[in-house]
């Protein structure tokens, strides 16, 4: 029997085949009908059609098709949600007859970037509804990877919630893009005020109502391993959230890196090597660690978010009334401010199941379902109308009541290149808040960054 | 009668070689053909998970694509421009070869120090075997998780050991080069136990003759490390050098959940510099001319190695 050796020909022949059929699969698989087109540059929507008016859409909310039966829906949100979902959803699948599948969304901005736009960009989505955050909401939006939904969620909704926290849809804002809303949102997130009001009933120490008390206040508790205030800034993200709290009292735009801005970095410095108030390794620790810190009784005032509330009183061993109290924020410059943003409700176009997606986000976003999700968690207290009027004079919404009326309130900075922008931020912000660099050059290197994103 | 020999049909070239004719119809050809379709998958697989996707990354650092803004742009060697004046890729660029160059270089030595502990004999030297695969076995991001906590300045047990035996407190995770020396350190105690196995390993093949004879010329230990152990060695300490050297290049778990590439950007690596651009801010063009900044890295360092490997061949 003869043999035939393999010989170097042979094989560079039938590589160079298996490259031709590997890259004709390529090809076809790209030409597929996956790639989703992005919606219309602004300049060509502006053109073609006149720019929406200021209200939203007026016309109500076009009956959606009749969604299936027998259908399993994907929700995502974060897992600590999940508990106050589950009556909404039960209700729903009820109604409907489908099921709906809880699955554990993640908790940032970036994390939601990596895990959803590889699927969104090939053309699927492995969810129906998706709770989306303000990094990457606009972003997914942008690249026409939601529905629209101006004409799915009724007007009803989109008036429950108070003047100015929907800016007019014409405005390419953190909802909503090139004339359509895009995100409803289910979460406000304020940075509040959290001190130990046990500790300054103590002390006879009245809470701060300017930078300067706060810088005094924060002397006196500082001592034996107690610190005036902390703060969790470790990167990507969280020094970029407490500069631009700063800088919401200085009444900066952090984005243009103004003088404001500069105040506010060099505040946030002085905490840290001038007054000695909060401890520097604040530059890597996240919210974990510093809830802990003030869980540990070493903490005297913090901001943090509307879920230290659970936080705290979930932590039965530790928490007693007057432990996490809530007052107003210090007053710097433009005054005791606080910026708010989110998360909020989406649906992606290459959902399994679109008609009954549109249904499901109809349900939970409704008037009837917003305060029962907020009863549930916190996370999904809201200044919605319908919100306030069920939890009355309890809990957190006496604290978004009081920061409202104290026009304590601006939005969170806006740019759309969110994730970059905040990242020039938090680099820049920790290049100076480490003495890398000096506060002038970290303003130009701002400027310069920004710039270069275009 | 050379036709006759080669067989009916065939024909016979100048030489007298059986010239092939019909080539799938033989049993040859089948042979040939079974073992091209056999193979077919397997490369025509790698071709498309490995040369595609390197072709296609080329392409995209060619233009500014973004799908949150299109439409995609031809731009040349604009991100290349960029990346020039971008000081978080320069610095980066910067440590990341620092830090596999130490990490290796640490790696090694302790490696060779772990494998010839392990090779003594003692008692319970297999439960120190077993227990020396412990960090090796563990998540890089539970490692990280932890050293971040044990470096953390106020909570962390290095500072505070440290503030106990010297009195001085140092920032660790704050101080640009702290930070670096933190992640240097993880990296090294979560992948020295490989080295040290496979150092045990190499050491088990070195004959016991070798060191007998290096003692009756009266060599003490440490010129009996020096003479026969590190010579019979030093081929798979290149090798696995090489190795660690080019698999730490893609390092990203570590340094984003130790570090977040803080602090500014001290600690960033390439890889976390990629993954920021395409999935920050879905910058895909750019973070697709920063994956070849990285093969252009991996390539000169694996080419330098793969010379360094030779000469210790030709050497040993």
């Amino acid at each position: 029997m003869s043999q035939r050796k393999l010989t170097r020909r042979d094989f560079l022949k039938f590589a160079g085949t298996s490259l031709a059929a590997a890259s004709a699969a390529g090809l076809l698989g790209s030409c597929g009908p996956n790639a989703t087109p992005a919606p219309a540059s602004p300049t060509q929507a502006a053109k073609a059609t006149p720019v929406a008016s200021v209200a939203p859409s007026q016309a109500a909310a076009k009956p959606t098709a009749a969604p299936a039966k027998g259908k399993t829906l994907v929700v995502a949100i974060q897992a600590f949600a999940h508990d106050a979902m589950k009556p909404v959803l039960s209700a729903w699948e009820a109604k409907t007859g489908n099921k709906v599948s809880l699955e554990s969304g993640p908790a940032t901005g970036q994390e939601m970037m990596t895990k959803y736009a590889p699927p969104f960009q090939s053309g699927t989505s492995p969810v129906d509804v998706l709770s989306v955050d303000d990094v990457s909401g606009p972003a997914f939006a942008r690249a026409g990877w939601l529905m629209p939904l101006d004409d799915i969620i009724p007007q009803e909704t989109w008036k429950d919630f108070p003047e100015g926290m929907l800016p007019p849809v014409d405005k390419d804002y953190f909802h909503s893009y090139n004339g359509k809303r895009y995100r409803v949102p289910h979460e406000f997130a304020v940075g509040y005020f959290w001190y130990r009001r046990d500790w300054f009933e103590e002390k006879k120490v009245s809470v701060p109502k300017t930078w300067d008390e706060f810088v005094t206040v924060g002397k006196a508790f500082t001592k034996d391993g107690v610190w005036g205030t902390t703060e969790g800034m470790k990167k990507p993200g969280l020094t970029f959230v407490y500069l631009a709290y700063l800088t919401a009292q200085t009444g900066g735009d952090i984005f243009k890196f103004d003088d404001a801005t500069a105040q506010a970095f060099q505040f946030a410095y002085d905490l840290i090597y001038t007054h000695k108030i909060m401890p520097e390794t604040v530059l890597a620790e996240d919210y974990t660690q510093q809830n802990d810190r003030y869980m540990k009784d070493t903490v005297a005032m913090m901001r943090q978010w509307p879920y230290f509330w659970d936080v705290a009183r979930g932590n039965t061993a530790w928490y007693k009334e007057g432990r996490a109290d809530i007052a107003l924020p210090p007053a710097g410059p433009a005054g005791p401010k606080t910026w708010y943003g989110g998360w909020g409700w989406s649906v992606p176009k290459a959902a399994p199941n679109p008609e009954e997606a549109k249904d499901l986000i109809a349900w939970i976003t409704s008037n009837a379902n917003a305060p029962t999700l907020a009863k549930g968690q916190s996370w999904f207290v809201m200044p919605r109308k319908s919100i306030l009027d069920a939890m009355g004079n309890t809990g957190l919404p006496v604290y978004m009541n009081q920061y409202t009326k104290a026009g304590c309130l601006v939005p969170r900075p806006y740019h759309p290149k969110q994730s970059d922008a905040e990242t020039v931020v938090d680099d820049v912000g920790q290049l100076f808040l480490t003495k890398q660099m000096s506060l002038a050059d970290a303003m130009k290197a701002g400027r310069e960054r920004i710039a270069a994103l275009g | 009668m050379a036709q006759m020999a080669a067989g009916k049909g065939a024909t016979m070239d100048g030489q007298g070689r059986r010239k092939r004719r019909g080539r799938g119809t033989s049993l040859a050809g089948q042979r040939y053909l079974a073992a091209v379709l056999l193979l077919v998958p397997a490369v025509a697989l790698r071709l498309f998970t490995a040369f595609y996707p390197f072709v296609h990354t080329f392409y995209l650092a060619l233009t500014n694509y973004n799908p949150a803004f299109p439409p995609a742009q031809f731009i040349g060697f604009g991100n290349l421009k960029r990346m020039a004046t971008d000081a978080a890729v320069t610095s980066s660029i910067a440590f990341t070869i620092l830090f596999v160059l130490i990490s290796t270089l640490l790696e090694l030595v302790l490696g060779l120090a772990v494998g010839s502990l392990l090779n003594k004999p003692f008692k319970g030297r297999g439960v120190a075997r077993a227990a020396n695969l412990i960090p090796w076995a563990m998540p890089m991001v539970v490692c990280a998780l932890g050293f971040r906590w044990m470096f953390d300045g106020d909570y962390g047990i290095f500072p505070d050991l440290i503030w106990r035996v010297s009195g001085l407190r140092f920032p660790w995770l704050i101080n640009s080069w702290g930070s670096r020396a933190a992640v240097i350190i993880t990296n090294v105690w979560k992948s020295t136990p490989f080295l040290g196995l496979v150092f045990l390993a190499a050491l088990q093949g070195v004959p016991a003759e070798l060191y007998e004879a290096a003692r009756v010329d009266g060599a003490n230990a440490w010129q009996s490390f020096r003479s026969v152990t590190l010579p019979l060695l030093l081929p798979q300490a290149t090798t696995m050098g090489l190795f660690m050297l080019v698999w730490q290049l893609a390092s990203f778990d570590l340094i984003y959940t130790m570090t977040g590439g803080g602090p500014g950007f001290a600690t960033q690596v390439l890889a976390y510099n990629i993954y920021q651009a395409a999935f920050g801010g879905l910058n895909f063009g750019y973070a697709s001319a920063i994956s070849l900044a990285l093969f252009a890295v991996v390539f000169v360092m694996g080419g330098l190695g793969l010379l360094l490997y030779r000469r210790v061949e030709v050497m040993f």
